[in-house]
């Protein structure tokens, strides 16, 4: 090792820590000896003292501050020096105790460290008060230093240096920022404490913070800044979209609102006008009707009258056509009548016959009537005839009656007795053959008689069962001469006819007086014919005259008739007329009442009727006319009108305020509730351009949002690179029988992928890949990219912010040959004492030689203690590796280290511990190994 | 160590949860875990001082170490690790990175499909339908092995104990192929 090399001498402790004197080698590797608890850990923490400084990084295990102060100063004479080399030459930084309060103060000088300046003549060390003017005495303006004052003249702070200071930059950091970092990774180191991946990771952030942007992205607020009005325009929207059926509605019901409000500025001046002029419309109105409903009564009462006297003509006319029809009527009869009657004459003749034919009549009933009566003539007759019967058959039977037979052949008293016994005509019957009596046996007719004849005693004949006196018997028959007989027949011939001839006369007397009755009859039906006849004849003559007059009647009538049609029709029109005016009256008395009531109604003196002209409005289209009878219903739809726009002002209001409550607030920052209203519709119609606008202004919030995502993940990737070129530092060389030691980080899956659904969500975005109106992938519905934006804005809350070292863990891989790598979080359980001493150590070195600037190299010193745990072999790579980042190795065991270039034993003097130079060990490299 | 419990605000609903046996999560429970991972030390002797050893797992979950497990754990523990089991199998088998676990959708259809693939197996520890897995499922959600979101069960970062312990018995079979798998969820 050449002694050219910047760093550190040698460390020396006076008075301090149990050593009167320490003289510790520090420009290579050195192992302390000595048995335990003589001072070994002691004599490396006074390092402690010289490169933490800062009380509070300053470790001492289990020892306290207090003790430790009073430990290593007991004395104002107590030192801790260290002599470094430095570009700007050699310096000594020191310590010293300040006597009672075991306090301490830091001086530093430039130029070598040489005991004897702090040695008096009497042997004594010089005390604290008289250092400086000592050093001075020896050549050397050393000058007292406050702790930060010194710190940052070791770690280079030139900002805090006074310009008249020297260069005693000892830890020449890359980043001036980081020397707190360095003292805890020192402090750290030295002590080799329980080192687990946290630390590790808080460290390597540290370390390479200035490659990271370093940015604490607080996501939530970040997220809410950039969708903030997209999220106001989506609520907005959304409520908007949900209401938009009520919305509508109002629209419609501000259409309704504007036109009413035309109509009614139009109408008010009409109205107000017609009001004034009702009064006197209505009186003249009033006093018209009346007097046109009394004219119409009058000629309804003409009318009347006429009607009358029309009446009275047609009844009077009727009346003497029926007479002169009754005539005609009788004309037409009679002519049927007498239609074979040519002339009078003819009927006055038939009358003179008829006349002495009555007169015959009467001539022979009177005759008659002098008369016996027709039964006694015909008694007469009979009896007269029926002697002339007798008389014509006793004349016919004259020879051959049976009388005369019985005369010839009886005796004369049997004859007397039969001629008694039998009837006349029995007697005058003939005995010829074939006529009634026959006969045919005259002995036996004899001898009846006889024995009839015997029967009879005197005059009476005894039969049996009767007798019968004959004597009261004439004889029935005499007969007379033919003579005699024929002027007999003669006679009641004559007798006969003249009898015959009265009875007849007498027998037909009621029909002849019958026939006078029927005569006469006759002759006064004659006597009405001809009076008939005669009117006949009288109505021939006035025939036409009568006709003409029928006529002339007739035509009368139907003028009547017409007249009175027409006086009907029109009376029947003037009452229509009157029930009209009457209709007319009471409709202008409603109208009054109406008018009168709406007049009581009107609400237009009120607001907002009273500034309606300021409120918008439509024009009204419809002509507008005031018609004083029409009045009432105008006032009335005006008044309806108005309480409408009032009802419709009412409920906007209401429905306004409900769309408030529902979320709708956008428009309300204009000047009036109805500006806000148009401002409401218009965004309505315009609700898929607002859809379209939202979703443009979230893609770019996305975007906005995805570029502080990006740094995050930028800064990871610079980690995570980072991280790969540490473990190349690292793995330089084998440590111990790892195959594998690294540090890696180990992605926080969930987040990263969460940043980079977003980053990714947003490059489409930016790239208009998704950039489309129809695209139904909406951002602001994107499931995923809420999901992992609730995740990071959970994990923000959480964490206070979002931070690149949330996104990853650190892990120790660690595999021996043969070995699967295996994953640990604290690398004390993941391999052997030693292993792991090793493996912390190194990692600790690296990070501090990754901190330091690599172009200005000062070696500097770090200790191991417990090196007995280590084999030679590991000893010897951990002294390279050390030396590679700048670091002299300090093994601190009870037996020598002779890995070490230095071996240094600790002597004892008086019971004090003692390190004299002389008794340091120089081990030379004998092997090739060594040399290397 | 001094400990102050005005610095510990989350003590209170960090112990009730892991004194029940449920595993803390650190996504899913990002404030309690942040707590946790803030005050690790703290919490770590503070558990200790009450009998509870707190692991905190830089996985991602954290949970009370016992030994023993109570008649009920001991059976959910047990099935549950069937369960796990048979789906890293099944999964493992379709190809999937076991250490993908977390992103794995455990849906209806999987469900399914697992309790037809085994079929056999499940019947065994009494695991009859599809339904009867579900309900293991939400039990292991209750202590944060899992979480139901959308109807779909995901794996959470505390399964690792599981998969751990399968890849140490797999470990161990390799080493020595007699060892049986024996009251391999007891033992956690
Ligand atoms: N900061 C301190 N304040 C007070 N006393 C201390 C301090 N550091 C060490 N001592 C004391 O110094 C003595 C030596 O201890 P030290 O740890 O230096 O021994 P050692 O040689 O490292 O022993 P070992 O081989 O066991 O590690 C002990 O009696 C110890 O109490
Ligand atoms: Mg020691």
């Amino acid at each position: 090792m050449s002694l050219a090399q910047y760093g550190f001498q040698k460390l020396v402790l006076l008075n301090s820590a149990g050593y009167s004197r320490a003289e510790l080698p520090l420009d290579d590797s050195v192992s302390i000896i000595a048995p335990n608890n003589t001072g070994k850990t002691s004599l490396i923490n006074a390092l402690q003292f010289l490169l933490i400084l800062n009380k509070q990084h300053m470790d001492f295990g289990a020892h306290s501050p207090e003790n430790t102060r009073r430990f290593y100063f007991p004395y104002n004479s107590s030192y801790i020096l260290l002599e470094v080399l430095l570009p700007s030459g050699m310096a000594v930084i020191g310590c010293v105790g300040k006597g009672l309060s075991h306090d301490y103060e830091y001086f530093a000088y430039q130029g070598s460290l040489d005991l004897d300046d702090y040695r008096l003549q009497n042997g004594h060390l010089v005390a604290q008060p008289k250092l400086i003017s000592r050093l001075f005495e020896c050549g050397k303006p050393a000058k007292i230093y406050q702790q930060a004052d010194l710190r940052a003249l070791l770690y280079g702070n030139r900002q805090k240096q006074r310009s008249d200071d020297p260069d005693l930059t000892i830890f020449p950091l890359e980043f001036t920022s980081q020397a707190g970092t360095y003292q805890r990774i020192l402090t750290r180191t030295l002590r080799l404490d329980r080192l687990d991946s946290r630390e590790v990771k808080t460290y390597l952030l540290e370390i390479f913070k200035n490659d990271l942007q370093d940015r604490s992205v607080d996501f939530k607020s970040e997220w809410d800044k950039n969708f903030a009005d997209v999220n106001y325009d989506k609520s907005q929207y959304d409520a908007v979209f949900r209401n938009k059926p009520l919305i509508e509605t109002m629209e419609n019901s501000q259409q309704t609102r504007l036109g009413l409000r035309g109509k009614i500025i139009q109408w008010r001046p009409l109205i107000e006008q017609g009001l004034n002029d009702w009064e006197a419309h209505f009186q003249n109105s009033s006093i018209e009707l009346q007097q046109r409903f009394e004219s119409l009564t009058t000629e309804i009462g003409t009318l009347e009258h006429r009607q009358k006297a029309i009446f009275q003509d047609q009844a009077n006319a009727n009346i003497a056509l029926k007479e002169h029809e009754k005539k005609e009527t009788r004309y037409q009869e009679l002519t049927v009548r007498f239609q074979f009657v040519t002339d009078g004459t003819q009927l006055e003749k038939q009358r003179q016959a008829l006349q002495e034919q009555r007169d015959d009549l009467v001539t022979r009933i009177k005759n008659a009537e002098q008369h016996q009566s027709s039964d006694a003539i015909k008694r007469n007759i009979a009896k007269i005839r029926k002697e002339r019967d007798e008389l014509n058959q006793q004349l016919t039977n004259l020879n051959d009656n049976f009388y005369l037979q019985l005369q010839k052949l009886l005796p004369k008293s049997s004859f007397d007795l039969l001629t008694r016994l039998l009837a006349k005509s029995v007697l005058s019957l003939s005995v010829t053959e074939g006529n009634a009596i026959d006969l045919h046996d005259k002995p036996a007719f004899q001898s009846l008689i006889g024995v009839l004849e015997s029967k009879l005693s005197g005059n009476l004949l005894k039969l049996p069962g009767f007798s019968l006196d004959i004597s009261a018997l004439e004889a029935n028959l005499t007969l007379k001469t033919a003579h005699e007989l024929e002027t007999e027949i003669d006679d009641c011939t004559r007798q006969l006819s003249a009898l015959e001839k009265l009875l007849q006369t007498v027998e037909t007397l009621a029909q002849q007086k019958q026939k006078q009755t029927g005569v006469e009859r006759q002759i006064k039906a004659l006597d009405n014919d001809i009076q008939d006849y005669q009117e006949l004849v009288s109505l021939k003559e006035s025939e036409s005259t009568r006709l003409q007059t029928i006529a002339e009647i007739q035509r009368n009538i139907a003028g009547l008739d017409q007249e009175e049609l027409t006086l009907a029709d029109n009376k029947k029109s003037l009452a229509a007329m009157q029930t009209s005016l009457k209709t007319e009256q009471g409709e202008l008395q409603s109208q009054h009442q109406r008018i009168n009531a709406a007049r009581h109604q009107r609400l237009d003196q009120q607001p907002p009727f009273n500034f309606l002209e300021q409120l918008p409005s439509l024009p009204c289209m419809e002509p507008a006319v005031l018609v004083m009878s029409a009045l009432a219903d105008q006032i009335e739809n005006y008044n309806r009108d108005c309480q409408k726009l009032r009802q419709i002002d009412d409920n906007l209001s209401l429905q306004l305020s409900k769309l408030h409550q529902e979320g709708v607030s956008k428009f309300q920052t204009q000047d009036s509730a109805e500006q806000e209203l148009v401002a409401l519709f218009n965004y309505t119609a315009q609700l898929s351009q607002e859809q379209a606008s939202i979703e443009r202004k979230a893609r770019s919030a996305v975007v906005q949002v995805a570029a502080i995502l990006r740094d995050l993940r930028n800064s990871l990737e610079s980690f995570k690179r980072r991280m790969r070129e540490f473990n190349n530092k690292i793995n330089r060389r084998q440590l111990s029988d790892l195959k594998v030691f690294k540090i890696e980080p180990r992605e926080e899956d969930a987040l990263v992928k969460a940043i980079q659904t977003l980053i990714s969500t947003s490059e489409q975005v930016d790239s208009g890949n998704s950039f489309d109106l129809f695209d139904h992938n909406a951002v602001l519905d994107d499931k995923e990219l809420n999901k992992a934006k609730d995740l990071l804005i959970k994990e923000g809350e959480a964490r206070g912010s979002l931070r690149v070292e949330h996104l990853f863990r650190l892990v120790f891989i660690i595999a021996k040959e043969g070995q699967e790598p295996a994953e640990f979080e604290d690398i004390d359980s993941a391999a052997s004492n030693g292993t792991v001493l090793m493996a912390k150590l190194i990692t600790g070195l690296a990070m501090l030689n990754q901190m330091q600037d690599p172009r200005k190299q000062i070696k500097t010193a770090c200790y191991l203690d417990e090196a007995a745990s280590l084999d030679q072999h590991n000893q010897r790579n951990l002294i390279e590796t050390a030396a590679e980042f700048g670091f002299s190795l300090i093994f601190a065991s009870p037996e020598p280290q002779i890995t070490a270039r230095y071996c240094v034993p600790i002597g004892n003097v008086q019971g004090k511990n003692t390190i004299s130079r002389l008794n340091w060990q120089i081990l030379e490299a004998i092997t090739a190994e060594n040399q290397a | 160590m001094t400990i102050d419990l005005k610095q510990l605000p989350q003590l209170h609903p960090l112990f009730k949860l892991l004194s029940s046996g449920a595993h803390l999560n650190r996504l899913q429970d990002s404030e309690l875990w942040v707590e946790l991972e803030n005050h690790q030390s703290q919490y770590e002797t503070l558990f200790a001082a009450l009998g509870f050893s707190l692991v905190l797992d830089g996985r991602g979950y954290a949970y009370f170490k016992t030994d023993q497990a109570s008649t009920y754990t001991g059976k959910l523990t047990r099935r549950l690790a069937l369960l796990l089991m048979l789906l890293f199998e099944y999964q493992a088998d379709q190809g999937l990175h076991l250490f993908q676990f977390q992103q794995w959708q455990l849906d209806t259809p999987l469900i399914n499909k697992l309790h037809i693939h085994y079929h056999a197996i499940l019947e065994a520890e009494e695991i009859t339908s599809p339904q009867t897995i579900k309900e293991i499922l939400d039990s292991a959600a209750r202590i944060g092995f899992l979480v139901l979101e959308d109807g779909v069960y995901r794996l959470q970062p505390a399964v690792h104990r599981y998969l751990d312990l399968f890849q140490e018995l797999a470990q161990a079979e390799r080493n020595d192929p007699m060892q049986t798998e024996d009251d391999a969820g007891d033992t956690l």
